[in-house]
C-alpha cells in the first residue's frame, strides 16, 4: 500500500504547482475569461512545450504515455488557479477518444497535432432531451457508401468554437436510449453542414450547441466499433469524471483555506471570526469533506487505472460525494466571508462558481447517487 | 384555535380576489402609469396600498387573518413592483420617533411611490457587529447641522435612491450602541458617491456609498442624538419579518413543480425521479411549518406586540427555503444550468436559475447573517447567559 506520487510525478507536480502561480492570479483569470475563446493561446503553447497535452497520449505518437494518475496531479493543480485552457475537452477526452479508439492511421494522423498543441479537440456527447444519460442519443448517422451521413443536434459541448475536430456520439441502431446501436465519430468542426454557436458558461468558461446538418463523414473517422461505441463513451465519460473530481478536489482546498484566513483577519464584535466556535466547526466540517473527496478521489482513480472489479460504483461514489460536497464548501465559504464573499472581486465565488459547473457535467450527484445504489 | 376562514373572511377573500383581477395589468398599455394608479385605487379601497401601516396612518386595520389572505392573494398575482425601504422599513420609524413635521414630510411621498429610499447601516467594518459603525456625525457649533463623513456598504438600489436613512456615530464613549445617531440625508448632492458591487450572480442590485463632509440639517435627525440604535433595533424586527417570504416560496415551490414537469427524465419527466421528488416533499413540510409559524407571529403582533426575537425564527427558515428553492431550480436545469447569459438554451427556466441561486446565497447573510440570528434567539429566547469563568 502506497499514496506516494512518484519522482516522475512529484517533477510534474512541482512544475504545474508553477505554472499556475505564474499565469493563474485570479485578475490575469478575468482578463482571458473576456478573450474571443476564452483562454491563452501563450498558455496553451506552454502546456504543449511542458509535455501535459500528450500525457495520456501513447509514447509511440509522441505523448507522454501516461495514466489517469498523472492526469489527477494536473487537474486538481488546474482546479487551484481556475485554469480555462481545454485541456480537459482536448487531452482528457478528445485524445483519449482516439487513442483509444482510432485505428492506427487517424491515430497517427491526429495525435500529434493534440500533443503539439497545433489540434484542439472536444466530445459532444450530451443532447437536449438526454439530461444526464449518455445513451440517449436521438443524433443518427446513416450509412451512405464509403461515407456516413450525420443529422442532429448537440448540446452544451465544451470549447467547441476553438476546436478542430469533435468527437460525437450518434445512434447508428436500436432505439433513442439503448445502449446498444451508438457509434463515435470524429467530425472536423468547419465540415460543410456544421453549425456551432457559443456561448460563454456560469465558471468563465465556453461552451457550444452544435447543429448537425447533413454531415459527411468517413468510416476510416469511426472510433471504436460500429454500434458499440457506448463502452468508449462511458470510458470518456469516466475520465471525464475522474479529471473533474480531481480539479474540484483542487478548488475546494483553496475555498477552504481562504475561509480559514479570512475569518482570522475579519473582526466583528472585538473578536476575529475564527474566535466563534459555530464558525471554527464549520470550517472543521468543510476540511473534513475535503479530505474525504481527496479519498474517494484516490480510490476510483487507483481502481480504474487497476481495472478493479469495484471501479465503476467508486466513479458513481467519487461523482455523488463531489457534487454534494463542492456544494456544501462553496456555500459555507461564501456564508463565512459575509457579505464580500457574495462579490465578484474575492476569488472565493469563482471557485464555488466552477463546483457548481462541475456538479452539472458528466451527471450530477443525484444521478450517480442512484446510479451506485442500483 | 381554528383554522377555517369565516363567512366575513372568505368575503374578504373574494373582494381581494376582484380587486387584483380586474386591475392586473394589460399587455401593452403603460407599465409606469397603470402602477401608479393601482396604488391610487388600492388606496381607495381603505389603505390598501399600505396594508401594514396602522390606522392611524391611513393603513386599513386588517386582523391577521386579512393579512394572511393578502399575502396569499397577491403572492400569485400581478401586482407592482415595490420597494420596502421607505414604506416598510423607515415609515414604522417614523410613525413610533419622528416627530409630526417629519411624519407630515415624508410620510406622504413613501405612501405616493413618489420618493425611492434606501438603507445605510452596514459599513466595511460594521456588518453582523452593526454597533461597530463608524461614520461620523459631527454637530455644528450653533446646532444647526450635522457633517458626515464614512462609507456604507450592501447599500441596495443606492444608486436609484433619492433619500438614505443612515446610522452615524455622534459619541465614541460609553457602549458601543450608545452613541449611535439616525439622520436622514438626500443622495442626489456633492460629497455623496454610489460605486456599484457586482454580485456572483452578475448583477448590480448593491453598493458602497461614500459620505464626504455631507451636511444634514439638525431637523433630519429622526428622535434623540446617541438613541438612533434604540429606534433601528426595532426597524431590523420588521426587516427580518419581512424578509421570510411565505407566501412568495409557497407559490414559487408550485412554479417549480410545473418546471420540473416539463423536465423530461427516461420515458417521463423529473417528477418522477424518487430522489427529486423527495427534496420537493422536505422542503414543502418545512413550508407548511413555517406558514403556521408565520400566521402565529403575525397573530401575537395584532394583540399589539412588537415583531420580537422570534421574528429571527422566520427570517431563517424563510431565507433557507428560498434557497432551498432556488438550488433544486438548478437541478432540474441539469447541464443547462451552466450556461450563462441570454443564450437560449435548454429549459427556458433554466437560464435564470443560476444566477437566481447564487444571489440567493445573499438571503442568509443580509439582515443578520444567520448566525447571528441564531445567537439572537440563544440569548433573547432561550435566555441563555455567559457564564462566570471560574
Amino acid at each position: 500500500m502506497n499514496f506516494d506520487i512518484s519522482s516522475e510525478q512529484q517533477i510534474l507536480q512541482d512544475s504545474v504547482d508553477r505554472f499556475v502561480q505564474d499565469h493563474y492570479e485570479l485578475d490575469k483569470r478575468q482578463l482571458l475569461v473576456l478573450t474571443e475563446h476564452g483562454f491563452s493561446k501563450e498558455n496553451w503553447q506552454t502546456m504543449a512545450e511542458l509535455g501535459w497535452l500528450g500525457v495520456s497520449v501513447p509514447e509511440a505518437h509522441g505523448g507522454f504515455g501516461g495514466n489517469e494518475i498523472d492526469t489527477m496531479i494536473l487537474m486538481e493543480a488546474f482546479g487551484k488557479g481556475l485554469v480555462l485552457e481545454p485541456f480537459l475537452a482536448s487531452t482528457v477526452l478528445g485524445a483519449k477518444a482516439i487513442a483509444d479508439g482510432g485505428d492506427e492511421a487517424l491515430k497517427t494522423e491526429m495525435l500529434p497535432g493534440v500533443v503539439e498543441g497545433s489540434r484542439q479537440l472536444t466530445l459532444a456527447y450530451a443532447e437536449a432531451q438526454s439530461r444526464f444519460d449518455l445513451e440517449d442519443i436521438i443524433t443518427h448517422a446513416k450509412s451512405d457508401g464509403q461515407d456516413y451521413v450525420i443529422n442532429g443536434h448537440k448540446s452544451m459541448v465544451l470549447h467547441a468554437g476553438s476546436a478542430q475536430q469533435i468527437v460525437v456520439s450518434t445512434r447508428t441502431s436500436g432505439g433513442q436510449a439503448d445502449k446498444a446501436g451508438i457509434s463515435l465519430f470524429l467530425i472536423d468542426a468547419d465540415a460543410p453542414g456544421v453549425e456551432i454557436t457559443s456561448f460563454p458558461t456560469v465558471d468563465g468558461q465556453q461552451a457550444s450547441e452544435i447543429k448537425l446538418e447533413g454531415v459527411r463523414v468517413s468510416s476510416t473517422r469511426l472510433l471504436g466499433e460500429l454500434d458499440n461505441g457506448y463502452e468508449l463513451l462511458n470510458a470518456l465519460a469516466t475520465a471525464g469524471i475522474l479529471a473533474l473530481a480531481a480539479e474540484a478536489v483542487g478548488a475546494m482546498e483553496i475555498l477552504y483555506k481562504d475561509t480559514v484566513s479570512y475569518t482570522q483577519e475579519r473582526e466583528q464584535f472585538d473578536h476575529a471570526l475564527s474566535d466563534f466556535q459555530v464558525l471554527q466547526h464549520r470550517m472543521v466540517d468543510m476540511f473534513m469533506e475535503y479530505e474525504q473527496c481527496k479519498s474517494l478521489l484516490y480510490r476510483a482513480t487507483l481502481e480504474v487505472v487497476q481495472n478493479s472489479a469495484g471501479a465503476q460504483r467508486s466513479v458513481h461514489a467519487l461523482k455523488y460525494y463531489v457534487g454534494k460536497m463542492g456544494t456544501f464548501i462553496g456555500e459555507n465559504a461564501v456564508q463565512l466571508h459575509g457579505g464580500m464573499g457574495t462579490t465578484e472581486e474575492l476569488r472565493i465565488g469563482h471557485y464555488f462558481k466552477r463546483l457548481l459547473v462541475i456538479d452539472a457535467q458528466f451527471g450530477n450527484s443525484d444521478h450517480h447517487l442512484a446510479l451506485f445504489a442500483a | 384555535m381554528d383554522i377555517d376562514l369565516s363567512s366575513t373572511d372568505l368575503a374578504f377573500q373574494q373582494e381581494v380576489r376582484d380587486f387584483l383581477t380586474t386591475n392586473a395589468y394589460n399587455n401593452g398599455t403603460d407599465y409606469a402609469e397603470w402602477r401608479l394608479n393601482w396604488f391610487k385605487l388600492a388606496r381607495e379601497k381603505g389603505g390598501w396600498d399600505v396594508t401594514k401601516w396602522p390606522e392611524k396612518f391611513g393603513g386599513p386595520g386588517w386582523s391577521p387573518t386579512q393579512h394572511y389572505i393578502w399575502e396569499q392573494e397577491t403572492a400569485v398575482a400581478q401586482t407592482p413592483w415595490d420597494l420596502p425601504f421607505g414604506l416598510s422599513m423607515l415609515a414604522p420609524v417614523l410613525m413610533s420617533y419622528g416627530n409630526k413635521e417629519q411624519q407630515n414630510r415624508f410620510l406622504p411621498d413613501i405612501r405616493d411611490r413618489k420618493v425611492n429610499w434606501c438603507q445605510g447601516y452596514s459599513e466595511p467594518n460594521a456588518g453582523s457587529d452593526l454597533a461597530n459603525l463608524k461614520t461620523k456625525a459631527v454637530l455644528s457649533e450653533d446646532g444647526t447641522h450635522y457633517t458626515v463623513t464614512g462609507t456604507k456598504i450592501w447599500t441596495t438600489l443606492a444608486h436609484i435612491a433619492d433619500w438614505i436613512f443612515c446610522l452615524t456615530r455622534t459619541s465614541d464613549s460609553g457602549k458601543k450602541q450608545e452613541g449611535i445617531t439616525f439622520l436622514l440625508i438626500p443622495m442626489k448632492q456633492a460629497g455623496i458617491e454610489v460605486k456599484p458591487i457586482i454580485t456572483l450572480g452578475g448583477a448590480h442590485t448593491v453598493n458602497m456609498v461614500h459620505l464626504t463632509d455631507v451636511k444634514v440639517p439638525v431637523e433630519n435627525r429622526v428622535g434623540e442624538e446617541g438613541k438612533g440604535w434604540g429606534y433601528a433595533k426595532g426597524l431590523l424586527a420588521h426587516e427580518r419579518t419581512g424578509l421570510a417570504g411565505i407566501s412568495k416560496s409557497l407559490a414559487a415551490l408550485e412554479n417549480l413543480r410545473k418546471q420540473a414537469g416539463e423536465v423530461k427524465r427516461g420515458n417521463g419527466t423529473l417528477l418522477d425521479d424518487p430522489s427529486y421528488r423527495a427534496k420537493l416533499a422536505e422542503l414543502e413540510i418545512d413550508l407548511l411549518a413555517t406558514e403556521f409559524t408565520e400566521l402565529r407571529s403575525l397573530a401575537s403582533a395584532a394583540n399589539g406586540a412588537e415583531p420580537g426575537p422570534e421574528s429571527s425564527i422566520l427570517k431563517l427558515k424563510g431565507t433557507e427555503i428560498q434557497q432551498r428553492i432556488q438550488k433544486l431550480t438548478v437541478e432540474a436545469g441539469g447541464i443547462y444550468s451552466a450556461a450563462w447569459g441570454p443564450m437560449p438554451v435548454g429549459h427556458l427556466f433554466a437560464r435564470g436559475g443560476m444566477s437566481g441561486y447564487l444571489s440567493s446565497r445573499a438571503y442568509t447573510i443580509y439582515g443578520g447573517a444567520s448566525e447571528v440570528q441564531r445567537d439572537v434567539i440563544a440569548k433573547n429566547v432561550l435566555g441563555i447567559k455567559k457564564s462566570q469563568s471560574k
